[in-house]
């Protein structure tokens, strides 16, 4: 299990960082640019990841169908994805594939953002805002985050609007891809069954002319608030209620302590939630999750049920995260039993691995092999819990509601 | 390495050795499912689904949870259209633990009267969310039309059902179908096979029941056009039709023809419709085969006012394949579905998946160089042939949205 991982930085400032395991029969590779909604300006709202699209629309070498047709050639399983601080593009291929799967990423890397394309796409992006549109729940998270992190950039849209994209111009996304997308701002990392030697080689050639260029982020923290809203939709058949309350970032030591109390209070299954709401058929979903962000972050409880219950179900969710203490020590050890396989299972694979790999780095400009990781978790105690909630009291809930028309 | 054993009771076990993994998993498949729910009582295999899962043996509900929990063993209990399933995925040192609480489930259920109105509450809210999630409930409701009965049950039961089934329903049906005859166990990671087998075995060596009888898959009823009214952003479009079924000659003709037609980046349904038009976000075609039928899905979801556009050209793209597929294009679905099968071979839960639903149709686990051979064995002139004999025609379209949208004539007709 202990297994090296090789970190380069180039001279134009690309981080690589490589795990190779000859045990895996495939490797995953991907780049990380540690970019998303966050670092728009409210005209770029949804730019970021209608750029993670256009990267697949072609190159100064290659067409979209060409990017299309080799992804099928080299069998890959390939994606990408872009959240509120992140864009990542990603891929899994057989090791015979690796190579040539690098130089495709790496070309679409550097993308054409041709005009015609563009104008295609755009048409796509505004069909998937129509797809969430139609997911009650999603509206939901999207305006709690909105109105929860206030003017903070933690609160942009990943979607955008049909506004903002309709409005926004194919030489806006040039400039937003030239303010961002700098090689310093990107990691290159791979994961499973391939040629370190050859991986490095390969990067310094492909990736080695990109032109560096200084990137910079707003990492403060958000201000705390306590504030009550409602939404209302037509033809809703259920209602959903978010809770949102200070937490810890991707960077606080506060983190572990929370994650594992997020786990003991509102896991899937076998959690107090799970068991005061889902067990009892109060409700279909219930959770709470430690959402850590870049500088900043939040505790968030989800509940969803049939409208008539939604009180009754939120009055025991905030009644369980009142008494964030009121657990056992058995409670903390299988929460901890929970998480450290997670871990294991998930860091089997290639893909589980390049992206605690690239993301990590991305939050903490480090690299921490699984057992560091699961060591840390296994030493958590109540005093770590304790400390942590003395930071992040848990006290300052604002509460958003969905609800029919 | 792959072996496989049957119990004395009629359980099949098969067991593959992984020694490059840390983890194991294991898949129990019990012939049953939602087709042997009472007529009147749809969803009560669901019920049952749930209520094992809440107190066995000799733990309460909350022990069982905690059980798993307790080892951080990741597990899950499902009910299907034909079967009830129990998986899930471990440090392999946790492998005999899993299993005893696997047979108490299976083998002791509480189904304990008091838990089933909480189970219903809950059966139900899915049912009513399902309306907030278009794509799967169009999905649902033209499996509905498109089934015989009783495979075209609804994978959330019937709200009716639900409501009226009680303990004796739910007991009567574990008694009748929960029995080792007919039942896979297959486990998959670091393991030792000799050890597994004497685990098995010990939990599951004295279990005992009758031959369980399945349903008939019967006639197709007739393709046909349907539309459900919705004041939806987007317009649902769902199409399926008839192809090969899994035992029969040509599944692989099948299966690579669809994944030209429908795969994900480079199949035709996602170039022409997303990539040259922009007329969705998602689009795709899916091959699914059991022993009784073969069916071609698709599906497009688009804004109202480019549903036409996009129904017209999904449709165009269906039926122009045959004679059109070129050998750059077979090659690729070919270099797809290899690759997706190497790279399953590294997930143990992939792997005991896999050898649990070979078993489950032929009997035995075919090894990857088998399943190669046949994939290799497709020409550009076979894939013709499949596509002469399943032209994906006669066909049923479901539309759910603002409108209905005009379909062709001469493509609805009777079922096969």
């Amino acid at each position: 299990m202990a297994i090296k991982v090789y970190k380069e930085v180039l001279t134009n400032g690309l981080t690589i960082l490589a795990e190779s395991n000859p045990a895996n029969v495939s490797a995953g590779i991907g780049f990380f640019v540690r970019t998303g909604a966050r670092d728009e300006t409210a005209r770029e709202s949804g730019v970021s990841h209608f750029l993670e699209h256009m990267l697949f629309k072609g190159t100064p070498t290659r067409s979209a169908l060409d990017i299309n047709l080799q992804l099928g050639n080299l069998g890959a399983q390939a994606n990408a994805f872009t959240s509120e601080e992140n864009t990542v593009y990603y891929a899994t291929v057989i090791p015979e594939k690796f190579k040539a799967m690098q130089e495709l990423l790496s070309d679409m890397m550097r993308p054409a953002l041709v005009p015609e394309e563009f104008s295609m796409e755009k048409k796509v992006i505004l069909e998937e805002i129509a797809l969430y549109r139609d997911r009650p729940h999603f509206y939901l998270f999207e305006n709690a985050f909105k109105d929860y992190f206030g003017g903070h950039p933690a609160g942009n849209s990943v979607l955008g609007s049909d506004e903002s994209v309709s409005a926004v111009t194919r030489d806006e996304m040039k400039a937003y891809f030239d303010r961002r997308y700098s090689p310093s701002n990107i990691v290159l990392a791979a994961s499973g069954n391939f040629s370190i030697d050859d991986f490095l080689r390969d990067a310094r050639a492909l990736c080695g002319t990109w032109t560096d260029f200084e990137v910079g982020r707003d990492v403060s923290r958000h201000e705390s608030k306590e504030v009550y809203r409602e939404f209302r939709r037509k033809n809703l058949s259920h209602s959903h209620a978010v809770l949102l309350a200070k937490g810890a970032s991707a960077q606080d030591e506060e983190r572990y302590s929370l994650s594992i109390l997020s786990n003991i209070l509102g896991d899937s299954s076998g959690s107090k939630m799970y068991w005061d709401l889902v067990d009892k058929g109060l409700a279909d979903s219930a959770s709470f999750d430690s959402d850590e962000r870049d500088g900043t972050g939040c505790l968030m409880v989800y509940v969803s049920t049939s409208p008539s219950k939604l009180d009754e179900v939120v009055k025991i969710a905030k009644a369980i995260v009142n008494r964030p203490l009121d657990f056992s020590d058995a409670d903390l050890e299988r929460a901890k039993a929970k998480i450290v396989s997670r871990i294991v299972l998930d860091g089997e694979l290639p893909m589980g691995r390049l992206m605690s790999l690239g993301l990590e780095w991305n939050y903490r400009r480090t690299t921490t092999p699984l057992s560091e990781t699961i060591a840390k978790v296994r030493s958590i105690s109540r005093n770590d819990i304790e400390r942590a909630l003395e930071k992040f009291p848990m006290t300052d809930w604002s509460e958003y509601r969905l609800l029919p028309e | 390495m792959i072996t496989t054993h049957t119990l004395a009771n009629g359980l099949s076990v098969i067991v593959e050795e992984m020694p490059h993994v840390e983890s194991a998993s294991y898949d129990l498949l019990i012939p049953g499912g939602l087709v042997c729910d009472p007529e009147d009582k749809v969803g009560a295999g669901l019920i049952l689904g749930e209520m094992i899962g809440r107190g066995a043996g000799p733990l309460s509900s909350r022990q069982l949870s905690e059980a798993f929990d307790d080892l951080g063993i990741r597990h899950g209990e499902g009910v299907g259209s034909d079967r009830y399933a129990f998986s899930g995925s471990l440090v392999s040192d946790s492998l005999p633990r899993a299993l005893e609480l696997v047979s108490y489930m299976v083998r002791e259920p509480h189904l304990a009267e008091d838990e089933i109105p909480n189970i219903q509450s809950v059966l139900l809210q899915d049912i009513d969310s399902l309306s907030d999630n278009p794509a799967r409930r169009s999905m649902v409701e033209l499996s509905k039309r498109y089934y015989p009965a009783p495979y075209n049950r609804p994978s959330l039961g019937d709200a009716e059902g639900i409501k009226g089934t009680n303990r004796a329903t739910v007991h009567g049906l574990w008694q009748k179908l929960f029995s080792p005859r007919r039942a896979i166990l297959s486990i998959a990671g670091k393991v030792k096979t000799a050890e597994v087998l004497t685990t098995v075995e010990k939990f599951f060596g004295d279990w005992s029941g009758g031959d369980v009888q399945i349903p008939q898959f019967g006639a197709m009823p007739r393709n046909d056009y349907f539309h459900i009214d919705s004041d939806s952003s987007q317009m649902q479009i769902v199409f399926a039709s008839p192809s090969v079924r899994f035992n029969q000659e040509g599944y692989y003709d099948g299966k690579l023809a669809v994944s030209v037609l429908g795969a994900s980046m480079f199949g035709r349904l996602f170039v022409e419709v997303r990539e040259k038009r922009g007329l969705c976000y998602s689009v795709y075609a899916r091959h699914g085969s059991t022993n009784d039928y073969g069916t071609v899905t698709a599906y497009v979801g688009t804004t109202p006012e480019r549903a036409q556009e996009s129904i017209d050209v999904l449709l165009k793209e269906l039926h122009g394949l045959r004679g059109t597929v070129t050998e750059d294009e077979l090659e690729r679905a070919r270099t797809n579905l290899k690759a997706s099968l190497i790279m399953g071979e590294e997930s143990p839960g992939a792997r005991a998946g896999s050898n649990a639903q070979d078993w489950w149709l032929l009997q035995r686990v075919r090894p990857l160089s088998e399943i190669n051979a046949a994939i290799d064995k497709v020409t550009v002139s076979s894939v013709d042939t499949f596509l002469a004999s399943y032209p994906f025609k006669p066909c049923s379209i479901l539309t759910l949205g603002k409108h209905t949208l005009s379909v062709p004539t001469g493509l609805i007709g009777e079922g096969r």
